[in-house]
């Protein structure tokens, strides 16, 4: 039996004039471990949603078609029926939380279905998810990563055969990611689960599923084994999906003729190692030391914090924390969850107060200042956007800062900052209602009206699919010129290694590495203590030869030549 | 004083720390579960809880409404409640009948006025300390469960525990909303009294409109949970009587429980006893 | 084939209403206990200061939820959380805030209409105030047993409570419910509504007017805010222990003391042997 039987399904929403699914049939094995992937607005969420009955018992809507899941007719089975088949875990994963502590939000759905033995089946799925000894903490005491391992216990626990995760990674760094695919892996291969992820990152899928659907425009374009499936570099490409970078790297090789045309490529950096073997490794010029020197923009000295706990001692974050950023560096900053890279820009910003020590902008006390005179110097964008919408359209949002200091030409700087953020068309519409990279160059806009001395940028390509990423790194580059100084936290180290100068690693409220790429990822000690992982080129470089540096696939193409 | 209202109303923004407020309603809520009062059946305290917040509404017998004052107090104390809760206390007895006195002084009224308002403060003031001890000093969840066993409406029992879940977030969100105003807007200056005034209304006008984008913002997490909370059965639930069965079932009345209410009806007769003596 | 499960969805909508309403308006009104006061002089500005928020949800979708879920999120947040829970009061402030947003939210057929919006938003505001004050000066009339025989008091409660209800109406109810209100409401109307998932209020879609029957189901609510204080008069007649203590009270309340020292005791032995069979085990 298949777990999941769909055929002929077309579903519209409410008052929408267009179907978002059209004409879905599709068969999928029991035991499956099936990545969804396909560009914004496909249809994949709503595909999920479709699984587990919330379309369209709970959002309703013109529906066509009949779809089978466990054996069960959605359309005939009530939600509470088919939750116990499927389990769904949300993007915005926290929202589906409603208890207070660990143990209760994991036991709570079997508790609503009156399973007597629901701690116990709460227990069972807090250990299936690694997330044993935690019964009692608040869920607020969690870090992000066992936050979404805990959306996940909370759907595990009703034991269903099949689990849908939209997006699991999305705000998560490697090592926390890794953990999510290794508790997959084991729900799928040793509980014999069948789970469906939707993805954006191939790296994880190549290394994890075993098969690849692409949708586009609401259809099923194919569905194939994963090997099969990322070798279609060209057709994933243009539905803004991309392949793991060792791939991407053997079809740009194979083009030049340097790799045979009918050998598969490799997927993985294990692979990629027998591909690759009759490459040669051509040093090229050694990098240049930035400059280091020049007018130090903000100063961190000997600084102390912590944070009020609930219950017994504060908890630390710094301690003695020395750290300069200069005038026109670049800097990014890396570290695992929770290892206080926000809470440093929060100090920045003034928004924190140091318990002992001082954090001082261009010579100057921030303590000293008041926040609204700092907002000319230094600019935060929040991680999340949305948070900035302060206004009813994204022309009012961009405007309002300029607008009540009452800078002369406000209204055309306006213009200017809209059209470079190609935003014009959009400028009356409300930032909620845009689009995830709409959104962040929005938010990257209202950051830079005021020409900061000192832009800081928190997760700036966090939850966005690769291509909206690419968008993004190219605005940053392109803000270059007006920007002098900025400084971005982040996980994504393809975008580390793409724009940053100087990488700063915090690890456990201490720098513990500070320099150029070439300084922080050639350290693997400290790589492997902190978690931070370089781009997979990066790694498939360095496996092929110790010497090699390559943080793109540019550049380990100009440096791997035929031997 | 008001002094100290002053204060507290001269700068909403500034001195009212959105981190201190959050980590005083959570250890409110949950950093006192380890004390005596916790520990208790919430059954047992909410039926104790209909005897002191009811009863010494219509008593006016001094020494029975001090011994319960006293009791209170000492149940206030054993519940270890957080600083705000009892300063808020404080404040809610005085703005209930401190400034009635005043203002009976004010139309004509002389010391006999006096009598009549301290049994009033007492009063007052029993009954919120035995609220303060109730619903301060049990944990949300059996405070739910309690209320649910007495009958109450599963969608009460439900919104409190959800609220506890929801506060540090939406805190967080409204404190990221009023920084973006704060670091973007450009508040007048308030060194002078005019100044002064005119930054307060400023920072009313700002909280009042930062809950647009909140209210916003909001409506897209509370349709995640609803489309999550169909999932999990909380709807299935409401109609089924085995679940609250089940959820009833961890309730027990233990020997602390029976020794907290003897203790509680000792002070009461000794009270009442004095009472008759005088 | 095709499917509108009509039923369910408004269903889920309503809760989706609840919990929003609950969630902001809690929220807010947390900060609300921690402002505790705008005194000008003696008087009391206790309006409820954010009271425009479910006023507007009210306007936008479903009023009954959103009264409720209102009223909720105030009894959670600010009563229960911060233990300021009052009995009888809560009561009463609950059904006050419910009917008052209620009807708000009832008057509004077309939420692009500023004057109706506005109506609205001050009859609301107005029928809460209105209820509280008469609740508030039958509270005090009880609690104080010889209210009348207090020279100046029952004046003094008259007239503040009289002048608190005209300034919190003129004063606060205009700036902090009608002018929200006329500002948020245009601005959130075809904003929000997608987000829920739902579609906006239109003229045909509204649910029409104040009908007879919401009318007594409010007038049945505030009797019934009424009757938590008129219970406490009945209920003072019931418990009026005075009279009897005068005859054999010290007797009773001996009585009493020794009850509870024995019971304490026995309670005291039976859970030293439980804890020795614990610690036995």
């Amino acid at each position: 039996m298949h777990a999941v039987e769909i055929d002929g399904l077309t579903y519209t929403y409410p008052g929408a004039a267009q179907p978002t699914l059209k004409d879905i049939s599709l068969q999928i094995e029991q035991g499956d471990f099936l990545a969804v992937v396909g560009n914004n607005g496909c249809g994949k969420s709503t595909l999920c949603k479709v699984l587990n009955g919330l379309i369209p018992h709970f959002i309703t809507g013109t529906f066509e078609g009949k779809v089978t899941v466990g054996g069960l007719d959605t359309l005939e089975s009530e939600v509470a029926e088919l939750a116990r088949k499927v389990g769904y875990v949300y993007q915005d994963f926290e929202n589906q939380i409603v208890r207070p502590t660990v143990l209760d939000d994991a036991s709570y759905s079997c508790l609503n279905y009156a399973f007597p033995d629901y701690m116990e089946r709460g227990k069972t799925a807090l250990r299936q998810c690694g997330l044993e000894g935690r019964e009692n903490e608040y869920v607020w005491q969690l870090s992000g990563g066992q936050t979404h391992l805990l959306a996940l216990a909370g759907a595990v626990s009703l034991q269903p055969d099949i689990l849908i995760l939209d997006e699991p990674i999305a705000q998560l760094d490697p090592m926390h990611a890794d953990r999510i695919y290794e508790v997959l892996r084991d729900l799928n291969e040793n509980h014999g689960k069948t789970i469906l992820v939707i993805e954006h990152h191939t790296e994880y899928i190549a290394d994890y599923c075993k098969h690849v659907m692409l949708m586009k425009d609401g259809r099923v374009r194919w569905m194939l084994p994963t090997g099969e499936a990322l070798q279609r570099v060209e057709e994933l490409e243009g539905c803004n999906i991309f392949p793991p970078q060792v791939t991407q790297a053997a079809y740009a090789l194979r083009k030049r003729g340097s790799l045979p045309a009918d050998a598969p490529l490799p997927t993985t950096v294990e692979k990629g190692l027998k591909a690759f073997g009759s490459l040669r490794y051509i040093p090229g010029p050694a990098a240049s030391a930035p400059e280091r020197g020049g007018e130090t923009a903000v100063s961190f000295q000997d600084v102390t914090l912590s944070y009020r706990s609930v219950k017994g001692e504060p908890r630390t974050v710094f301690q003695g924390l020395d750290l300069d950023i200069r005038k026109g560096e670049r800097v990014a900053l890396i570290g695992s969850n929770g290892a206080g890279k926000s809470t440093l820009m929060k100090l920045m910003v003034g928004l924190l107060r140091p318990n002992a020590g001082t954090v001082s902008l261009f010579g100057e006390a921030i303590g000293e200042k008041r926040a609204e005179d700092l907002s000319r110097q230094i600019s935060l964008v929040y991680q999340n956007p949305e948070e900035m919408f302060i206004k009813d359209s994204i022309r009012g949002d961009i405007a309002y800062a300029m607008e009540v200091r009452g800078i002369p030409d406000w209204q055309e700087r306006t213009d200017a900052l809209l059209s470079r953020f190609r935003l014009t068309g959009l400028q009356d519409r409300d930032g909620r209602l845009l689009s995830g990279g709409q959104m962040r160059r929005a938010s990257l806009a209202i950051g830079i009206a005021l020409d900061p001395g000192v832009l800081l940028l928190d997760e700036p390509t966090a939850n966005l699919d690769i291509a909206t990423r690419r968008e993004i790194m190219a605005v940053l580059s392109d803000m270059k010129d007006i920007i002098q100084t900025a400084v971005i936290a982040t996980h994504d180290m393809q975008l580390v290694c793409q724009w940053a100068e100087r990488i700063v690693v915090l690890c456990g409220g201490k720098v513990v590495a500070d320099g150029p790429r070439d300084t922080v990822f050639s350290h693997r000690e400290v790589t492997r203590l902190v978690g931070i992982r370089p781009p997979e080129i990066f790694t498939m470089a360095q496996a092929l030869d110790q010497r090699a540096l390559c943080y793109t696939v540019e550049e380990f193409l100009d440096r791997f030549q035929e031997g | 004083m008001e002094k100290l209202t002053k204060k507290l109303s001269e700068n909403i923004l500034d001195k009212f720390s959105m981190d201190f407020l959050r980590s005083q309603v959570l250890k409110n809520a949950y950093g006192n579960d380890d004390t005596v009062i916790a520990a208790l059946d919430p059954r047992v305290l909410l039926a104790w809880y209909l005897f002191f917040g009811l009863v010494p509404w219509f008593v006016n017998d001094i020494p029975f409404l001090l011994g319960c004052f006293l009791l209170v107090m000492v149940t206030t104390l054993l519940a270890r409640v957080a600083g705000l809760v009892l300063f808020l206390f404080a404040l809610g007895v005085f703005t209930q009948t401190g400034y009635l006195f005043l203002v009976t002084l004010l139309f004509g009224g002389d010391a006999s006025a006096i009598a009549p308002l301290l049994v009033l403060t007492l009063k007052v003031a029993t009954i919120s300390l035995a609220s303060v001890t109730v619903f301060s000093g049990l944990d949300p969840d059996k405070l739910s469960n309690g209320l649910m066993w007495y009958g109450c409406p599963e969608r009460l029992s439900f919104s409190i525990s959800y609220a506890y879940r929801m506060l540090p977030m939406l805190m967080e969100e409204f404190q990221n909303v009023l920084l973006s105003y704060r670091l973007r807007g450009n508040p007048p200056a308030h060194e002078t009294l005019g100044g002064k005034v005119k930054y307060l209304i400023y920072q009313v006008k700002i909280v009042m409109q930062s809950f647009y984008p909140l209210m916003l913002n909001t409506a897209k997490r509370s349709r995640t949970t609803v489309e999550a909370l169909e999932l999990r059965g909380y709807r299935y639930a409401a109609v089924n009587k085995s679940v609250k069965k089940l959820k009833l079932a961890s309730l027990k009345i233990t020997c602390n429980d029976g020794i907290f209410l003897a203790v509680s009806l000792l002070v009461v007769a000794v009270a009442l006893l004095i009472s008759t003596l005088l | 084939m095709s499917i509108t499960q009509k039923q369910t969805a408004t269903q889920s909508q309503k809760l989706m209403i609840f919990v929003l309403s609950m969630s902001l308006y809690g929220l807010a009104t947390l900060f609300t206990e921690l402002i505790p006061s705008f005194q000008v002089g003696i008087v009391e500005f206790s309006v409820e200061f954010f009271l425009f928020i479910p006023l507007i949800l009210a306007m936008l979708f479903d009023p009954l939820s959103a009264a409720l879920g209102a009223a909720t999120g105030e009894l959670v947040f600010s009563e229960i959380m911060l233990g300021q829970f009052g009995g009888l009061g809560e009561l009463e402030k609950f059904l006050t805030v419910t009917i008052g947003v209620y009807i708000a939210g009832r008057l509004v057929k077309d939420p692009k209409n500023r004057a109706m919006v506005g109506v609205a938003a001050i009859t609301g505001t107005a029928a809460q105030l209105l209820m509280g004050t008469v609740v508030d000066i039958l509270k005090v009339q009880l609690a104080v047993e010889d209210f009348e025989a207090v020279a100046g008091l029952p004046e003094s409660v008259f007239a503040t409570e009289g002048f608190a209800f005209l300034n919190d109406l003129l004063f606060s109810g205009i700036l902090f419910c009608l002018l929200p209100t006329l500002y948020l409401v245009p601005k959130l109307y075809g904003k929000i509504e997608p987000l829920l998932g739902m579609a906006p209020r239109t003229p045909d879609s509204a649910v029409s007017g104040i009908s007879p029957k919401a009318l007594i189901v409010c007038a049945v609510g505030f009797v019934a805010a009424i009757a938590a204080e008129l219970a406490a008069t009945a209920g003072m007649s019931l418990v009026d222990w005075e009279a009897e203590w005068a005859g054999n009270g010290t007797a009773l309340a001996l009585g009493m003391v020794a009850a509870a020292v024995i019971a304490i005791a026995a309670l005291l032995i039976i859970k030293r042997n439980v804890e020795k069979k614990a610690a036995v085990k």
